[in-house]
């Protein structure tokens, strides 16, 4: 489903921020990308979906080959969800139409059809009492929760996580992972960028490890937590297991 | 001075000074509609990608703001001809309104875009919207809001400037002054029935500035 094939990615001439990447998730997998602020975790997912441009190697995403010049970006990002840290919620719109406004004007689905079907996503998420609300009168935990409605009512074949909970109230870190672990459930295919070790091993099938641009080690959750090969590795996860 | 004002002078030409009104307002209201479309047409090519579209809304804007309106005024009453375009003086004077003050509202617009968080762009690109629909339904109505007072500022500044036509005889609220000045040898009664018919529009202008802050609210935000 997603294949980086010995990618690198500068910024300028000087900061190599991602170095010889090789990462294969298949349908259906959930794999969670961890590692030190700047390893260049966020670059990685950012490049699914084309937010970064790259300058070498190859990354293909559902059958678009992302390093082709004239790489049908739109509609690849038709199928592929992105929820960002800070939630980027439009926050002129309501919840509703925050979820609705892009089946109705990129999949071209009838304003009923997308009200329904965002009804439900907000339901599911547990907003369906907040629909009418702006951004601003939400709590972080729930803009978070209409964003991954927003980006599921587009019924994405992907979901890319950067960093979901950062930005939140540890109170509300956890409304925002049972959704996201309910998804991961359902056997959608997931990239999650995240310092969430317990939602790691809970549900992802692969942890992959980075620091600086390069990915160090990665693993199945249970081999990875329980038994890391690297220095780097067993270092970061004394830091981010033990307080 | 304004104790021995001739009033007899003013209310004998009233009604060229309220023809005069009207036309003013007459060729702001369409110097400013086309300075609007002028100048969101100039700034969506000033923000998007392609160089070869960006480099002459760029140039459009630069040329405008380094020059004065009456050498542009001139320019096109004098260009224009001789290009083998004949227009009426009225609207020659109206695209000179709209191509001048096009080019400031074109930057108000920038700075209300440029003012956007680029999550709200990175959002909208990562759920396929196209460049066009992410302006209209995301960038642009969050955009215009912050602008609508700068924007009224521009419309009064392009009230006055439209005494300027005076100079290609547009019969307007300055020229009708000067008429009085003329015909009557009476510059000061003049100058004042202008002036008085300046400042309503600037209040009426006021008012609707006013009355949009008091009212304007962002949805959501109390």
């Amino acid at each position: 489903m997603i294949r980086f094939q010995g990618l690198n990615k500068w910024f300028g001439s000087a900061l190599h921020v991602l170095k010889d990447i090789n990462l294969d998730v298949a349908k259906g997998e959930v794999v969670v990308v961890c590692g030190p602020s700047g390893s260049g975790k966020s670059t990685l997912i950012r490049c699914v979906n084309g937010l970064e441009p790259f300058q070498e190697g190859k990354l293909v995403v559902d059958g678009t080959d992302l390093s082709a010049k004239n790489a049908a970006l739109r509609e690849l990002r038709m199928e592929v969800g992105f929820v960002f840290q800070q939630f980027n919620l439009y926050p002129h719109k309501t919840a509703l139409e925050n979820v609705t406004l892009a089946p109705i004007h990129v999949r071209g689905l009838s304003k009923a059809e997308a009200t329904e079907r965002g009804k439900a996503l907000l339901a599911k998420v547990g907003l369906a009492d907040r629909m009418n609300n702006y951004p601003s009168q939400l709590s972080g935990g729930q803009q978070q929760r209409v964003a991954i409605a927003r980006s599921l009512c587009m019924q994405p074949k992907i979901m890319l996580f950067d960093e979901p909970t950062s930005a939140l109230d540890p109170e509300m870190i956890n409304e925002v992972l049972d959704v996201m672990v309910s998804l991961a459930k359902e056997g959608m295919t997931m990239m999650v960028v995240t310092h969430e070790m317990g939602f790691a091993r809970k549900v992802a099938h692969r942890v992959v490890f980075m620091d600086q641009g390069a990915i160090v080690e990665s693993g199945e959750p249970a081999s990875f937590f329980g038994n890391p090969t690297h220095d780097r590795t067993r270092d970061f996860l004394s830091k981010v297991l033990h307080h | 001075m304004l104790g021995n004002l001739n009033i007899r002078v003013i209310a004998d030409y009233f009604p060229a000074l309220w023809q005069g009104f009207l036309n003013t307002l007459m060729l702001s209201g369409l110097g400013f509609a086309g300075a609007m479309i002028l100048g969101i047409i100039a700034c969506a090519l000033t923000i998007q990608p392609l160089r070869w579209l960006r480099a002459p809304a760029i140039a459009y804007v630069d040329c405008i703001r380094a020059t004065p309106l009456l050498a542009q005024l001139y320019f096109l009453y004098f260009g224009l001809p001789r290009l083998g375009i004949l227009l009426p003086e009225i609207v020659i004077g109206i695209i000179a309104l709209a191509l001048n003050s096009g080019a400031y509202v074109a930057e108000i617009i920038r700075s209300g875009i440029l003012a956007i968080p680029r999550g709200q762009f990175e959002a909208s690109m990562s759920s396929g919207f196209t460049y066009l629909q992410r302006m209209r339904f995301i960038i642009l109505p969050q955009a215009i809001r912050p602008t609508i007072s700068p924007l009224i500022g521009q419309a009064i500044v392009l009230v006055k400037d439209s005494s300027l036509l005076s100079l290609i005889s547009v019969v307007e609220l300055a020229r009708v002054g000067q008429q009085i000045a003329l015909d009557r040898f009476m510059p000061v009664e003049g100058l004042a029935a202008t002036a008085a018919g300046f400042l309503i529009i600037y209040y009426l202008l006021k008012a609707l500035a006013g009355f949009w802050s008091r009212f304007d609210r962002v949805p959501g935000r109390s």
